[in-house]
């Protein structure tokens, strides 16, 4: 299991030169450090997702990669090529906007074909991949029309469209389905997923919802003030995050902190939570740790199981699920997922105010740095 | 909907709407009325006649006049319409404080009472040794009609993201390309709008003809004012009406074109929409 | 772990040369072309306002202040008050027929708005000096409104050119519109339930008007108070035509100095002069409004 902060570690070391490489890649902005020191490799054919709050510096990095912004230090490679002093036209990279961008005097077909327009490619050749294209995101009967007719989701799919004719080396996504409403959205992001493992192209992916960089990446880098805190597979993020930060923006954390003694982690004098398999910290050491709220049980408990009583304060029901909020100690909650299989009926869910038995199983606490 | 509609009409701001109307168009009828009646008369309709229009035709010096304004209105725009593009891209993207003082200076036309900047004009061309003639005239519209072609344009221009200038880029444009593939052809309804609006401006403008002007021709503004001077008569009206359905004629275009041609940007949402700050 | 770090080194990209360029020259053409006929023009008027004229007529340049003596006198001074007095009456009649219409259209005008708008904006952008000249005919004493009159035997005839109000009518007729246009657009962006809740609150229309429309409408009231006493005060079109020599204003004046009395340094004088006040009254104006303009 890589669990690494090393974003230059690659999954399948086959040895072939990464789509994207940054080194070093460093913006300031007037005084503040937007990007600081990024270094990021990419494989060719994955779908990898940059994903922070706003502010933390994706969007810089990712309009770097395009050439809008130069940076204050730092290399981009694409295709092995350093193209760092190259100009956007000149980039074997394309973007897909937020706002889309598409050029409204022309119509669809217009704008998908631009890009090769400008390659000097023949009309024929370039009707035809045209056509290809459409039928790619499903716009097929849609060719003539200009984007102002356009819905919000089909303008987003000649935005793709207009990018991937091109075969970069690597497409650029900034947050492109955050205009979209919920369901449109979920069913976006299931095609664009799709698309991306049809074509084999490499997908940046910018985001700042979670959900989005989870279900879809193969890869994701969570972002913070400008550095890359954790990067992995998703799998890797959710279960191992190794910061406090990222443990808190995937997900919900039970986060809490306490001295390391004795291969426990001591929160409070009464609770000392069993962390085996956590080396390299001394007695004393001040500890943060997180365990994910589906993994904790709420009675039914396997001798495994390390073990706490706990007070019910909250409870919301979310159909599937229901959420409960437990009081382990003063000014100490947990939050608790769990599916609403084993207990469907009302009444045999926790009331706030129940004294419960709860626990986990020792290997799914995770220690922070 | 309830936005922007209220329930009760209120009496009295309605009827200083319609009084409004009925004041702003009375002298507009008049004047197109009377250049039809068949005596000399401005305040007594007798018949319908179309002499004075007949003897406009016969006018020579008239016909000259309209030719020259007809000229100059031409040029001027075409004129203000490079000049004033430019400058709106150029403004668009030089954020630096020089870009700001040069954007406040082209508006400075716009604050200035044309009686200035018409004698600014008469001044320049006589000190500089450049005799007063229809050229005079055109570069003294085309220095006043740049402020109206940049603020249209920059208002236009402010509606079209920067990204779509960055996505022609992306796709393999050069910062030139972009302008001219991209960029020009979107702001195009503008264009038209200014450059009808424009057009009307100059072909009526009076103030700052009257003060650069040559001998002969006269711009048709200028020579309808020596006429005026003498007194009122139906061939003024004549003349009058004709000017007046023209130029309404190309400030309906303005308004409209823009509008058929891009959906919901017309010269009119530039003039209403914006600040003129 | 493959880190081939690479000693970061901060470059002056050449792009972002190349991007500067590329707009710099737009800029450059119109800038040189502004530079040269209109600041360069704005210069001349200031440095011949200290010329004087030849024997034989000629404005020549030269150092005297002659000119601004000449200027600092009884007469002239009524002028420019007189000027400053039909400017702002003008702006006062241009605010109260602009509410009421602005009002009407904007928030009862429905889905023919913007025809409306248009429906005032096409004539006054058409022909300025045929619509002064219409209400020369129209007031002139065998006009149409004096023979009107006389034929409902109302009366034997009344003057209505050569007086102030007939100059200040026309200053109205010539620059309501660009009163009518920023509060239309004031109050077309206004939130209707303001307005509602206004009534509520104060029960009276007037009130609602005073306390709710007004001040939420502010900014398009000093925008269109500027755009109408700008032109108005150095306007001699009105003057000329529907007034005389009783009602002149200081754009007559300087007309004069250079259509016929020929005296051009003493008219660059006088526009110096007259900028002068427009640029102090601005300055004080804007002043004035910006600091309650903050807010909005």
């Amino acid at each position: 299991m890589s669990t690494s902060t090393d974003p230059t570690e690659k999954i399948a070391t086959t040895g072939t030169t990464p789509s994207v490489s940054l080194r070093g890649l460093t913006k300031v902005f007037g005084g503040t450090t937007v990007v600081d020191d990024l270094s990021l490799d990419l494989t060719s054919g994955e779908f990898f997702s940059l994903l922070g709050p706003s502010g933390c510096g994706k969007t810089t990095t990712l309009r770097m990669i395009a050439g809008f912004s130069d940076p204050t230090a730092g290399t981009i490679l694409v295709d092995g090529e350093d193209v760092t002093s190259t100009p956007p036209h000149k980039r074997d990279v394309n973007t897909v906007f937020q706002s889309y961008a598409l050029f409204e005097h022309l119509d669809v077909r217009g704008n998908v074909g631009f890009g090769l327009r400008r390659k000097g490619l023949d009309k024929r050749t370039i009707d035809q991949r045209v056509s290809e294209m459409l039928e790619l995101v499903e716009l097929g009967d849609r060719g003539k029309e200009r984007p102002s007719r356009l819905s919000g989701g089909q303008r987003q799919r000649v935005a793709l469209a207009r990018a991937l004719i091109n075969q970069p080396k690597v497409l650029l996504l900034d947050e492109p389905l955050a205009a979209l409403d919920l369901k449109l959205r979920h069913q976006m992001q299931a095609e664009l997923k799709q698309i991306q493992r049809e074509v084999g192209i490499t997908f940046l992916f910018v985001t700042h919802d979670q959900d989005e960089a989870l279900s879809m990446s193969d890869r994701v880098a969570i972002m913070n003030q400008g550095v890359i805190e954790q990067c992995g597979t998703p799998e890797d993020v959710y279960e191992h995050p190794t910061s406090v930060f990222a443990a808190g923006f995937i997900g919900t954390s039970n986060l809490m902190t306490g001295t390391w003694s004795d291969g426990c982690v001591c929160v409070t004098p009464t609770l000392r939570i069993p962390a085996p398999g956590h080396q390299g910290s001394a007695e004393g050491d001040t500890l943060s740790i997180t365990v994910r709220p589906e993994k904790v049980w709420l009675g039914d408990l396997t001798p495994q199981m390390f073990r706490l009583p706990g007070t019910i304060v909250e409870t919301s029901y979310h159909g599937a699920t229901t959420q409960y909020v437990v009081s382990i100690g003063p000014d100490l909650t947990v939050t608790v997922l769990e599916q609403n299989l084993p207990r469907m009926r009302a009444e045999d869910r926790w009331n706030p105010g129940d004294q419960v038995e709860m626990g986990w199983l020792p290997e799914h606490t995770v220690v922070l740095r | 909907m309830a936005r922007g509609k209220l329930e009760r009409k209120p009496l009295i701001p309605v009827v200083v709407t319609v009084i409004f109307f009925a004041w702003l168009y009375l002298p507009i009828l008049a004047v197109a009325l009377f250049s039809f009646n068949d005596k000399k008369s401005l305040s007594s309709f007798s018949g319908f006649s179309l002499r004075w229009y007949d003897a406009l035709i016969h006018d020579s010096a008239l016909i000259d006049s309209l030719a020259a304004s007809l000229r100059i209105a031409t040029i001027a725009t075409l004129g203000s319409l490079v000049l004033g593009t430019m400058l709106a891209l150029g403004l668009e993207r030089v954020r630096s404080r020089r870009g700001r003082v040069i954007g406040a200076v082209t508006l400075l036309p716009l604050v200035t009472p044309e009686i200035v900047t018409g004698v600014a004009a008469l001044l320049l061309f006589t000190g500089i040794g450049l005799k007063l003639s229809t050229t005079t005239v055109i570069l003294a519209e085309i220095t006043f009609s740049i402020a109206y072609v940049t603020v249209i344009v920059r208002g236009r221009l402010a509606g079209i993201a920067l990204e779509v200038e960055e996505a022609a880029r992306d796709l393999g444009c050069t910062p030139f390309q972009a302008v001219r593939l991209v960029i020009l052809p979107t702001l195009l309804p503008a264009l038209i709008g200014a450059g009808l609006l424009v057009f009307a401006l100059v072909f009526d403008d009076f103030v700052l003809a009257f003060f650069t002007t040559g001998v002969d021709p006269q711009p048709l503004p200028v020579r309808v004012y020596s006429s005026i001077r003498f007194g009122v008569s139906p061939a003024i009206n004549a003349i009058g009406t004709l000017m007046l359905l023209a130029s309404g004629l190309l400030i309906v275009a303005a308004l409209v074109i823009p509008r058929v041609l891009a959906r919901g940007s017309s010269s009119l949402d530039l003039i209403t929409g914006g600040d003129v700050r | 772990m493959a880190t081939a770090v690479e000693a970061p080194k901060a470059r002056k990209s050449p792009r972002s040369a190349q991007k500067t360029s590329l707009w710099g020259w737009l800029l450059a053409l119109p800038t040189a072309w502004m530079v040269a006929f209109f600041v360069s023009s704005m210069a001349i008027i200031v440095l011949l306002s200290f010329g004087r004229t030849t024997n034989d007529g000629y404005p020549v340049f030269a150092t005297s202040t002659a000119n601004y003596r000449a200027i600092w006198n009884q007469v002239y001074l009524e002028l420019f008050l007189r000027s400053l007095l039909y400017a702002l009456a003008t702006v006062v009649i241009s605010a109260l027929i602009a509410y009421p219409v602005a009002y009407v259209i904007a928030l009862h005008g429905g889905r023919y708005k913007n025809a409306l708008i248009a429906a005032i904006v096409v004539p006054f952008f058409a022909s300025y000096l045929i619509r002064m000249y219409a209400w020369k005919a129209l007031l002139s004493d065998d006009g149409l409104v004096n023979s009107a009159l006389r034929g409902m035997g109302l009366t034997d005839g009344v003057t209505f050119l050569n007086t102030r109000w007939a100059v200040v009518g026309g200053l109205v007729y010539g620059f309501v519109v660009f009163m009518i246009l920023p509060v239309y657009a004031s109050l077309e962006r206004l939130d209707v339930s303001l307005i509602e809740a206004g009534k509520d609150l104060y029960h009276s229309p007037v009130r609602t008007f005073f306390s709710v429309t007004l001040p939420a409408t502010r900014a398009g009231l000093y925008g269109g108070v500027l755009l109408v006493f700008l032109p108005a005060l150095g306007d001699f079109v009105s003057a000329q035509l529907l007034g005389g020599a009783s009602t002149y204003m200081m754009g007559n004046l300087v007309q004069q100095q250079f259509a016929e009395g020929q005296n051009w340094p003493l008219g660059s004088a006088l526009t110096v002069g007259m900028m002068a006040a427009l640029t102090v009254l601005m300055v004080i104006y804007l002043r004035a409004t910006a600091t309650r303009t903050r807010e909005l």
